[in-house]
């Protein structure tokens, strides 16, 4: 057994990573990065190897998150919220992540909206939370919309008051930087696994596959633990059946409609897509979400592979 | 873009993806499900040539994952055995008649002929079962069960295994220990060990079912010498006890001058043997232990395997072999894989291709050919090819040749090497499928 560290001062949390061997040969290396724990997977036989190698996608998660979380002060995002309606010109990299979010803004007809974290002032889901009433929820919508944004590459003008977050999209462009940046140093076969959305960089030799496990969802009992062999491309989930709210009998789900402001009707206890890259596997489980009853029939038409798992009623 | 074909959002969403990450997707995705059972099954032919032992046999292993790397394994083999095998007696310039091992019935061979008992024909079916997990990081368990059937004989066997490994996973050291106990119940009885064969119906020298007990103990050690090089080395100690004995196999007991076998005087009206003959008897205990070497080693896709195994026994028995297989990789998905392998051994201390009359019995004698001074050397090649969701097939061809080397001083009088070893030829086919 082998725990090592790469211990990064960033504020107040420790930032490491803890090495161990697993049964297959090969090494397992854990850290803690966007609100989420990451493991990297490694087949190789010299865990120094290893190390470096889950350290340069570690460096890589913590770069991102630094630079996009919403939580933390003094990045981008922070200056975007900040701005008051001020233009504020991004670099190259943000500009490439807003182009994308604004591609998929028109391409769903405006559910898929990273200024709608503002609703979740109004809506909490923690157990006990109840719903808002109707003006409320009104009038925070009036500070949601990518619509009201002026988005002209590199300089994004948002109305003072509201905000974007990047959330949505970050943690899956984390695990498709960590590969590319794997797959240039290392022949290894590794798997990048960023709090369940994952990507490899090529097919394990030894058991021809990568076996992943969607794990029995929270909360959802009797869901069979479903083992996914994955050769190529990327594997994300969406959904936690634990964050609803009740009103009169009725239950709301935590996806929210951002054209409305209310929760999507319908939408499964969870969605798993497995794609190219693992931002288009996550873009796809968060637009078959907000499809709601729809989302299976949103699937089929636009996802390859997908698993979709609903409450029984 | 057309909204219809539902490939539209895709098609945007790929472009975007491409836009962002600066590249497009390395690989395209390949995901399903997996299935809970994965299943080898071989369909293998053995056949030795002028009409000796054919074998069909038809393999099956399902082995079942779950999740920590737990994994259940279930075997079944149906082997369907024809053909005919050398009794033991030696080739003679007269015709011979043998009593069959059943005790009701004769048969002859020619003059010149190889005595082979035509009453080979056999189905056995064996079964085993297995289950492994990992004991900690570190450690490997597994336990498994055996057993087989066939007319006269049944086994009945379980072992364990026990893995550890060390030094960031680059040494791994194992021991292994299995245990089975096998009844053999001859047709007509087992015969008493060097006692003659008898006319048809004289049953007098024969007795009940027999058993015996193995212990095989196996330690090993695999070390990674570096990324494209592994070595393994096994140490491993068998033991066997109680009944040893062929008991379908006899001596042909000759002439100490010419070496020709004696006639057997005959009984008017009864058929029996022409010749003297006994049916041979081994010793009891049977220790062996042996040293196994293997090197494998990578070079830009080829797979290199070279294995060395050296074998020693209380019964004289020495052997030695060299295994070479070289994985060449022919396009993607498929692969190329002659293999070459060298055996020889020494002759058991009881070994005795004849016996002279006139001389005191020995406490043990066989003539089998298995227990003789011989080399071996098999040939061959394997195509296999790889399809879509990690299915894959594979064809084997070989060829094994086995040939005698008899001591000169165990020929008798005018015999000749050729009159008292059978060499062997023989060619394997085998058709695999994993899915």
């Amino acid at each position: 057994m082998r725990a090592a560290h790469l211990v990064e001062n960033s504020g107040e949390r420790e930032r490491r990573v803890d090495l161990s061997p697993t049964v297959e040969g090969g090494w397992c290396g854990r850290f803690f990065a966007m609100g989420s724990p990451c493991e990297v997977l490694v087949e190789c036989t010299s865990g120094s190897e290893a190390f470096d190698l889950v350290g340069l996608a570690a460096t890589e998660a913590w770069r991102i998150e630094d630079k996009y979380s919403r939580y933390l002060g003094g990045n981008i995002v922070a200056r975007i919220n900040s701005a008051a309606g001020e233009p504020v010109e991004v670099d190259e990299e943000t500009s490439r992540l807003l182009g994308f979010a604004a591609t998929l803004h028109s391409l769903s007809g405006g559910r898929f909206d990273i200024t709608s974290g503002a609703l979740r002032r109004v809506w909490r889901f923690d157990t006990g939370s109840l719903v808002p009433a109707h003006d409320r929820v009104r009038a925070v919508l009036s500070l949601v919309g990518w619509h009201r944004a002026t988005w002209q590459p590199p300089v994004l003008v948002i109305p003072a008051g509201m905000e974007i977050d990047l959330g949505g999209i970050g943690k899956e462009y984390a695990v498709d930087r960590a590969v590319a940046c794997l797959r240039d140093v290392s022949e290894y076969a590794c798997l990048v696994n960023f709090g369940g959305d994952l990507a490899v960089t090529r097919v394990p030799q030894r058991r021809k596959a990568w076996h992943v496990g969607i794990e029995s969802l929270r909360g959802v009992r009797q869901s069979p633990e479903k083992l996914i062999r994955l050769e190529a491309g990327a594997l994300a989930t969406s959904g936690d059946t634990r964050r609803f709210v009740l009103s009169e009998g009725q239950r709301f789900g935590h996806i929210l409609d951002p054209r409305t402001g209310w929760p999507v009707r319908g939408a499964p206890a969870s969605v798993t897509v497995a794609a190219d890259s693992c931002i288009q596997a996550g873009t796809l489980c968060t637009l078959a979400m907000l499809e709601g009853d729809g989302a299976e029939h949103f699937l089929r038409r636009h996802a390859g592979k997908f698993w979709v798992t609903r409450e029984e009623s | 873009m057309t909204k219809q074909h539902g490939s539209g959002l895709s098609a945007t969403l790929a472009t975007a993806t491409c836009t962002l990450l600066g590249t497009a997707a390395a690989n395209a995705v390949l995901a399903e499900e997996a299935d809970d059972w994965d299943f080898d099954t071989a369909l293998l032919y053995y056949g030795e040539s002028d009409g000796r032992v054919q074998d069909a046999s038809l393999n099956v292993l399902a082995n079942r994952q779950f999740t920590d790397d737990r994994s259940l394994s279930l075997g079944l083999t149906v082997d369907a055995l024809t053909g005919a095998t050398p009794n033991g007696a030696i080739r003679i310039g007269e015709a011979q008649t043998f009593t069959r091992p059943s005790g009701n019935a004769a048969y002859d061979i020619a003059p010149g002929g190889l005595p082979l008992d035509d009453t080979f024909l056999d189905t056995r079916y064996a079964l085993t079962a297995g289950w492994k997990q990992p004991l900690g990081r570190l450690n490997t368990f597994g336990v498994g069960v055996s057993a087989s059937s066939e007319y006269d004989y049944t086994h009945a066997g379980f072992n364990t295994q026990f893995a550890r490994d060390f030094n960031d996973r680059n040494t791994t050291l194992s021991a292994a220990l299995a245990i089975a106990r096998d009844e053999i119940d001859p047709v007509g009885g087992t015969p008493l060990e060097l006692s003659p064969m008898l006319d048809v119906g004289d049953l007098s020298n024969r007795r009940g079912a027999e058993s015996k007990e193995v212990v095989d103990v196996v330690f090993g050690l695999t070390q990674v010498i570096s990324r494209n090089t592994l070595v393994q080395v096994n140490y491993s100690w068998s033991d066997a006890s109680g009944y040893l004995t062929d008991p379908y196999k006899v001596l042909s007991v000759v002439d100490p001058e010419t070496g020709v076998t004696l006639p057997r005087a005959v009984t008017p009206e009864v058929v029996g043997p022409s010749h003297a003959f006994l049916y041979e008897g081994r010793p009891e205990e049977r220790s062996k232990q042996s040293l196994y070497g293997q090197v494998r080693h990578y070079m830009n896709g080829k797979v290199l395997d070279v294995s060395y195994r050296y074998m020693t026994d209380d019964w004289d028995i020495d052997s030695h072999t060299v295994d070479t297989h070289l994985r060449w990789p022919v396009g993607t998905a498929s692969y190329l894989e002659p293999h070459l392998r060298f055996y020889a051994q020494t002759e058991a201390s009881f070994y005795s291709p004849s016996l002279p009359a006139g001389i005191p019995i020995p406490a043990f004698a066989s003539s089998d050919y298995r227990l003789g001074r011989f080399q071996a050397l098999t040939a061959g090649v394997k195509y296999g090819w790889r399809m879509r969701g990690d299915h894959e097939m594979s064809v084997r061809l070989e060829w094994y040749q086995q040939r005698g080397d008899v001591p000169a001083d165990m020929l008798v009088g005018g015999q000749s090497a050729a009159d008292v070893y059978p060499d062997l030829d023989a060619v394997i086919a085998q058709f695999s499928y994993r899915f």
